[in-house]
């Protein structure tokens, strides 16, 4: 047996404004049942111990060449605790210094799984308690003169409770040197390994992929021996300055996991190293680990995935078209095809290019401008400009306009000069028209986010400027696909009806169609800003009306030239004078409506204290992010939230139910949005419980997928 | 409820449990809040507009705070900066009863034994303010510049440890981004991980 020595002492920082150190001289205790193991240095406060920190070796002696493994016990006081590698949003890691002989090679720490530990304010720390023990092996050279030699190290950590202390120790190990050894330590030793990570599994059992969605990485693990386990967590080991947030854990088979890191900063940052642990429980100690694959790999930025990306809006853009308040201007262009029935085809076809290019310019007008904003670092979100009510006046202005020409008030004569600039061949009258109608029919379709496009436009916003411009010219082909198809297609001349006059008619009731799109707009304005916008709104309408009269009636090709320059004088004054009065001072001095819509019966207006106190008292909530000028939205609610069945159903759970209304942009709703990866409105998320995944649906709803998750996740609440 | 959108700096209070408390992103606008400092004035960030402004979270009890304080390194910074025209604001968010929470009496006493050398020691018991920016740890910097953009976020410093030791060789994240940006620079590190003590909500 070799008596060993052991000496070191240990430091804190005490509570004053200098280190104090507090040296504890140890006998040595006879050696027992820890063979080779020096007597902890331990770290008090207080006078209360907190950490007891010592080295432990897994052999009775050194063999030279042979590794062996050592490790930094640390003894945490109840409800004290240190970190992992990773320590999360505060906390540091434990350090190892090792002072070895030359020749003498220390590895890598190799850390145990760690625990979560959840602090006020939402501060998330990954470290361990009671007990921990950091093993490192340690390489001997070939040849080792001495008959014993000591190996040591200054070990430093931060031992946090509702505090934290920083605390280290110089700690020695002794082991005599010889040809042969035995294992030491075992029940320890074995313990310890058992917690440790594994490597990632070989072959066909096990796959990780990332993906990047949003400000968000997605890691999706499928494993079938994940089934077993019901609990399950992912814990980042983020390159130093990639600030991660919390990771959320979904399940949505029992073989496959998805796991969501919120991650601020490299928008191409695209995987993240890191452990995936499971088990029976959370923070269980019999938990399993697996260090994720460097190589993992990736979804996102693969041209694959950017190509099914573009699909998606390709279909979205091709939805777009089905949209309600796009119907009038579709209508109108159905019209044109009609007018323009007798013509060649030639003619038809440059008609509906035309119209094309008014949609493209329309998007790759939009892409420019979000990215734009992009690079100047603002929130960019789908259908923006609808939150802005200078946006929404605009565009009731020109649908007014657009509704008196159709009524045959004035006649619109673009110049020549005009529509050969857009359109870069000489064209006719009526291919500047087409083309500014492909614009509008594309600004009146952006209101909504149609399925598919929320996905792909979600994806797009993360990546860079290219990408962004390539998935708007995606949704512009999707959208004008049809028009193409119509504008080549010779067949459909024999099933258009021959003009004559009853196509004043059906152009005075497309009017009609576009007076209730400005209906709409108007409600839009008074969710934003209450019933006094509207009239100022309505007055500056009413002037711009007139205007329009007076084109008609006096800048006729036969009106004298006096005659022309007063009325345009005099419309001129119309029109500014209005503005400047009507929009200028009374719309602008508009109080901001309340924000919020008419909470029908049981819905509570969002904030989010609101959802975090329901949580807290332990409700199901779900939350309905919708807007006044969201028309997908206002389906949704009526078909499928407001139904009888999914009312009840949200009653018999006992879920409570929050509106999120986003029609002036709030920005702690489109932070939220942001989190969940989506450009803007409608989103559906239900938080079953405080700890419990939120589960976001798609954009489009059903009945069944509501009632269906609803039942499985949620406990039945007895009707009171 | 009044609307948000003009009164867009509002801030919005990220939810416990739910949200994390996400620092707002660098090249945003810096949110704005509203704290009675230690002597009794309101401080916001909006009244600043036009200068640089440095936020500092603070708790005189934490390891990592008095690492700087105690070697005189964080006064040294308020010292040339505060001389340069930055607003420099110490913001202490420990909740009533837990570490680090300041009276202001309690605040003033620690600002004259400490020599510090900041614009004002803002008192946050309710963690408003550090809710809004998301601040997690103790010390953690925001510089914000005079167009009310925040340019930096995250840790003072290079080198996470609570040991004074280490500021020899560390390179100090805000110095460096106050220096560049007032050179007309763009900052070349604008988001590092904050190290330090949790805040004590």
């Amino acid at each position: 047996m070799t008596r060993l020595r052991c000496r070191g002492y240990s430091s804190m920082v005490s509570n004053g404004m200098n280190p104090g150190f507090s040296m504890r001289s140890s006998l040595l205790a006879a050696i027992s049942v820890l063979a080779f193991v020096c007597p902890g240095r331990a770290q008090t406060f207080q006078g209360k111990e907190l950490v007891q920190a010592s080295l432990v070796a897994d052999v009775n002696a050194v063999v030279p060449g042979k590794p062996l493994t050592v490790g930094l016990l640390l003894k945490m006081a109840p409800h004290w605790h240190t970190y992992w590698r990773f320590s999360g949003d505060a906390g540091l890691p434990t350090e190892i210094k090792w002072n070895l002989p030359p020749g003498w090679k220390a590895g890598e720490i190799q850390w145990p799984l760690p625990f979560r530990m959840i602090d006020p304010g939402d501060i998330e720390t990954y470290g361990y308690d009671n007990e921990v023990m950091l093993l490192q092996e340690i390489t001997p050279p070939a040849s080792v003169p001495d008959s014993s030699i000591k190996l040591a190290a200054e070990a430093s950590w931060l031992v946090c409770e509702k505090l934290c202390i920083p605390g280290s120790a110089n700690l020695q190990i002794g082991l005599p040197v010889s040809d042969k050894n035995a294992a030491a330590n075992e029940d320890l030793f074995t313990r310890y390994r058992r917690s440790l990570p594994q490597k990632w599994p070989e072959g066909k059992v096990a796959s990780a992929t990332w993906s990047r969605g949003g400000q968000e990485l997605q890691l999706t693990v499928e494993s079938a021996a994940l089934a077993n386990y019901p609990a399950a967590d992912f814990f980042p080991l983020p390159d130093a300055n990639v600030v991660v947030g919390h990771p959320k854990t979904e399940r949505s088979a029992p073989g496959k996991l998805i796991f969501r890191v919120p991650i601020e900063g490299d928008p191409k940052l695209s995987a993240l190293n890191g452990v995936v642990v499971f088990g029976q429980s959370a923070n269980s100690a019999e938990r399993n680990g697996w260090t994720l694959p460097t190589e993992v790999q990736m979804l996102s930025g693969g041209s694959g995935s950017l190509w099914k990306f573009l699909l998606f809006g390709f279909l979205g853009g091709f939805i777009l078209n089905l949209m309600p308040c796009v119907l009038p201007v579709i209508s109108l262009k159905i019209f044109g095809f009609i007018q323009h029935a007798g013509q060649d085809r030639r003619r038809i076809l440059r008609s509906g290019l035309a119209f094309i290019a008014g949609i493209f310019a329309w998007f790759i007008g939009l892409a420019l401008l979000l990215i734009g904003l992009k690079s100047a670092g603002r929130e960019i979100t789908w259908a923006f400009q609808f939150t802005n009510p200078y946006f929404v006046l605009f565009m009731s202005a020109v649908v007014l306009v657009f509704a008196l020409n159709l009524f045959g008030v004035f006649e619109i004569t673009l110049p020549q000069s005009a529509s050969r600039g857009v359109l870069g061949w000489t064209a006719r009258e009526g291919d500047a028209g087409s083309f500014f109608q492909g614009v509008f029919a594309t600004v009146l379709a952006t209101p909504c986010t149609a399925p598919f496009l929320g996905t792909a436009l979600g994806f797009a916003f993360t990546q860079s400027g290219w990408t962004i411009l390539l998935m708007f010219v995606a949704i512009a082909a999707g959208m004008s696909s049809p028009y193409l198809l119509l504008s080549a297609q010779p067949a459909w001349m024999r099933l258009l009806p021959k003009p004559g006059a009853w196509m004043v008619h059906v152009k005075q009731l497309m009017g009609f169609l576009l007076l209730a799109t400005l209906l709409f707009l108007l409600w839009v304005l008074g969710a934003q800003r209450g019933v006094e916008g509207v009239i100022w709104a309505s007055c500056f309408l009413l002037a711009l009306s007139v205007v329009c009269w007076m084109k008609g009636v006096f800048l006729v090709p036969t009106a004298s030239h006096v005659a022309r320059v007063v009325s345009i004088l005099l419309a001129l004054l119309l029109l500014l004078g209005s503005g400047y009065y009507f929009i200028g001072e009374k719309f602008r001095a508009t109080r901001l409506a309340s924000g919020e819509m008419q909470m029908q019966g049981d819905w509570q207006p969002f904030t989010p204290e609101r959802l975090e106190e329901e949580l807290g008292q332990g409700h199901s909530v779900f939350v309905d992010f919708t807007a006044a000028w969201c028309l997908t939205c206002k389906f949704n609610e009526a078909s499928v939230l407001e139904s009888s069945a999914v009312r009840d159903a949200f009653q018999r759970h006992g879920v409570v139910k929050i509106k999120a209304d986003w029609t002036n942009a709030d920005p702690a709703i489109t932070k939220i949005l942001k989190q969940f990866g989506r450009p803007g409105v409608p989103m559906y998320v239900l938080y079953p419980g405080k700890n419990a995944e939120p589960i976001l649906f798609p954009e489009l709803l059903t009945q069944s997928l509501i009632l269906e998750k609803l039942e499985t996740l949620l406990p039945h609440v007895a009707a009171q | 409820m009044k609307s948000k959108l003009l009164v867009s700096l509002l801030s919005c209070v990220a939810s416990t449990a739910l949200f994390a408390a996400e620092s707002p992103a660098v090249g945003t606008t810096a949110p704005d809040f509203s704290v009675t400092d230690s002597k009794g004035k309101t401080q916001s960030v909006s009244q600043y507009k036009g200068k640089y402004v440095v936020l500092e979270w603070f708790n005189p009890e934490c390891p990592f705070v008095k690492k700087h304080y105690g070697s005189g390194n964080m006064q040294k910074l308020q010292e040339e900066f505060t001389g340069k025209g930055v607003v420099w604001l110490s913001i202490d968010s420990s909740a009533a009863g837990k570490e680090g929470h300041l009276t202001a009496e309690q605040a003033n006493q620690k600002m004259t034994e400490w020599k510090t050398k900041q614009t004002a020691l803002l008192l946050d018991p309710n963690g408003k303010a550090g809710q809004t920016y998301g601040a997690k740890n103790t010390p953690h910097m925001f510089v914000i510049n005079p167009e009310g953009k925040i340019i930096y976020e995250g840790a003072i410093d290079s080198k996470a440890s609570a040991n004074p030791a280490d500021l020899a060789n560390s390179t100090n994240y805000v110095k460096v981004a106050l220096e560049e940006s007032m050179g007309g620079k763009p900052v070349t590190t604008a988001t590092t991980k904050p190290y330090g003590c949790s805040v004590k909500y």
